[in-house]
């Protein structure tokens, strides 16, 4: 990782971290207006506009709790940058008809860029591990939803009614297990490269 | 992979192995290519259920409050969106000059000390200190909010995690000015599940209304749901401030 000089804008993502209303409401005040904007000039509505952005939002949430996101550029211009790729990619996949993009000409730097494609990675991951979860047998699901529920093995290994040893080696064969499923994906590797 | 290895690789992580083990295991990640993209793999896959289900009931929390937030934003959105007819311009020109006086008035600015009447507080918790939990529920109660101060600070010394004490101290601090500080223990208390979590909302409100923060002051209010007690006050000053 590099060793960037992490953006005052920080405040914001550790704000959703956090739940905190204030910090969400001021990004609805500020950013998303701008976004909403761009999407109904750009053949959405403000209904589209709000899933997108909300959308938006749970992934950086996500990352931040996975990942530990670190802001090194303004938070207006990686938000915005964000629903606008996803604003397109959405009507690429749904538009059957030709689709004028009204462009806003705006000059991102690369830093924004290169914090958008991670984030952009960081969904498309986090999308295919839950697939792959799916995926999984049920008696792995209902395992690893427990332990990671309940944190204490002792404990997951009681209301399992089985031995901790058990629960320990089970836990780490059924990761192994999503592991390869993931490692095995041809996405994973896209993702990866 | 084996399974041994995705066993090794759970001990590994949760710092199990003993020093000679551990060293081992790193110095075959430095030379196993397919090794250590088989532990990288493991960690992510490991950090991704820890945050879907060993966090759930925090992100379904964070999903509730962002979409009550959405829905709030984009209902105003929508109802401000809608198409004006070119001649209701006119009629509404015309209004604004009839009533142009009366509505003048209605823009005065609200002030703190218009909206900020704090009842009297009685303190719960009283099995630790309760005479100095007393001096400070009377020193709020008689507005001598410099000795409230003093006596929230002292108790939060020893309880720093009360937030009802922890609450009513920045109340202290919106009235003595001291609103950086004031402000922080408010945005701590939001945070929270708390039942107290409403009430610091319609105060930190107050705090940014008495700084003349009047930006501040309606994002704040538009936190403030329909079943927080304070909501009527909530929404007077926001029309008053809009």
């Amino acid at each position: 990782m590099s060793q960037k000089k992490i953006h005052e804008d920080q405040k914001y993502i550790d704000g959703l971290v956090q739940n905190n209303p204030f910090i969400i409401q001021a990004i609805y005040s500020q950013f998303v207006p701008k976004v909403v904007n761009y999407i109904k000039q750009n053949s959405g509505d403000a209904e589209r506009a709000q899933d997108i952005v909300q959308e938006v939002i749970i992934t950086i949430y996500n990352q931040a709790k996975e990942k530990g996101l670190q802001l090194t550029c303004p938070f207006d211009a990686y938000f915005f940058l964000l629903c606008k790729r996803k604003w397109l990619n959405e009507l690429k996949k749904t538009s059957k008809k030709e689709v004028t993009i009204n462009e806003t000409v705006l000059s991102n730097t690369d830093d924004v860029e290169e914090l958008v494609l991670e984030t952009s990675l960081f969904e498309q991951q986090h999308k295919l591990f839950s697939e792959m979860f799916e995926k999984l047998g049920q008696a792995c699901k209902e395992l690893l939803k427990t332990t990671f529920k309940i944190k204490s093995m002792e404990e997951v290994a009681e209301s399992l009614g089985v031995t901790y040893a058990y629960v320990r080696k089970k836990k780490s064969l059924c990761i192994g297990k999503l592991t390869e499923m993931i490692q095995a994906s041809p996405l994973y590797n896209n993702l990866k490269s | 992979m084996q399974e041994a290895d995705y066993i090794l690789f759970e001990t590994y992580l949760s710092g199990a192995l003993d020093a000679k083990a551990q060293g081992e295991f790193e110095a075959r990640l430095e030379s196993d290519e397919v090794f250590k993209n088989a532990f990288e793999t493991y960690k992510q896959a490991t950090a991704f259920l820890e945050n879907t289900y060993g966090n759930e009931a925090e992100t379904e929390a964070f999903k509730k409050n962002l979409n009550a937030i959405s829905e709030k934003h984009f209902t105003r959105e929508i109802k401000t969106t809608k198409r004006i007819k070119p001649w209701h311009y006119s009629i509404a020109a015309a209004v604004v000059l009839l009533f142009g006086f009366f509505i003048a008035q209605q823009f005065s600015t609200p002030s703190y000390d218009d909206f900020a009447s704090y009842d009297t507080i009685s303190l719960s918790v009283r099995s630790q200190q309760p005479e100095l939990i007393s001096k400070a529920e009377t020193a709020f109660n008689e507005k001598d909010f410099k000795a409230a101060n003093g006596y929230f600070k002292q108790l939060l010394e020893t309880n720093p995690d009360n937030l009802e004490f922890q609450l009513y101290q920045a109340v202290s601090m919106v009235e003595l000015d001291f609103f950086y500080e004031a402000d922080a223990l408010f945005g701590k208390l939001l945070g929270t599940p708390s039942v107290y979590k409403n009430k610091a909302a319609w105060y930190l409100a107050l705090s940014k209304l008495k700084q003349e923060d009047y930006r501040a002051c309606v994002e704040v209010l538009k936190t403030i749901p329909e079943d927080a007690e304070d909501y009527k006050q909530a929404q007077k000053l926001l029309k008053k401030l809009d």
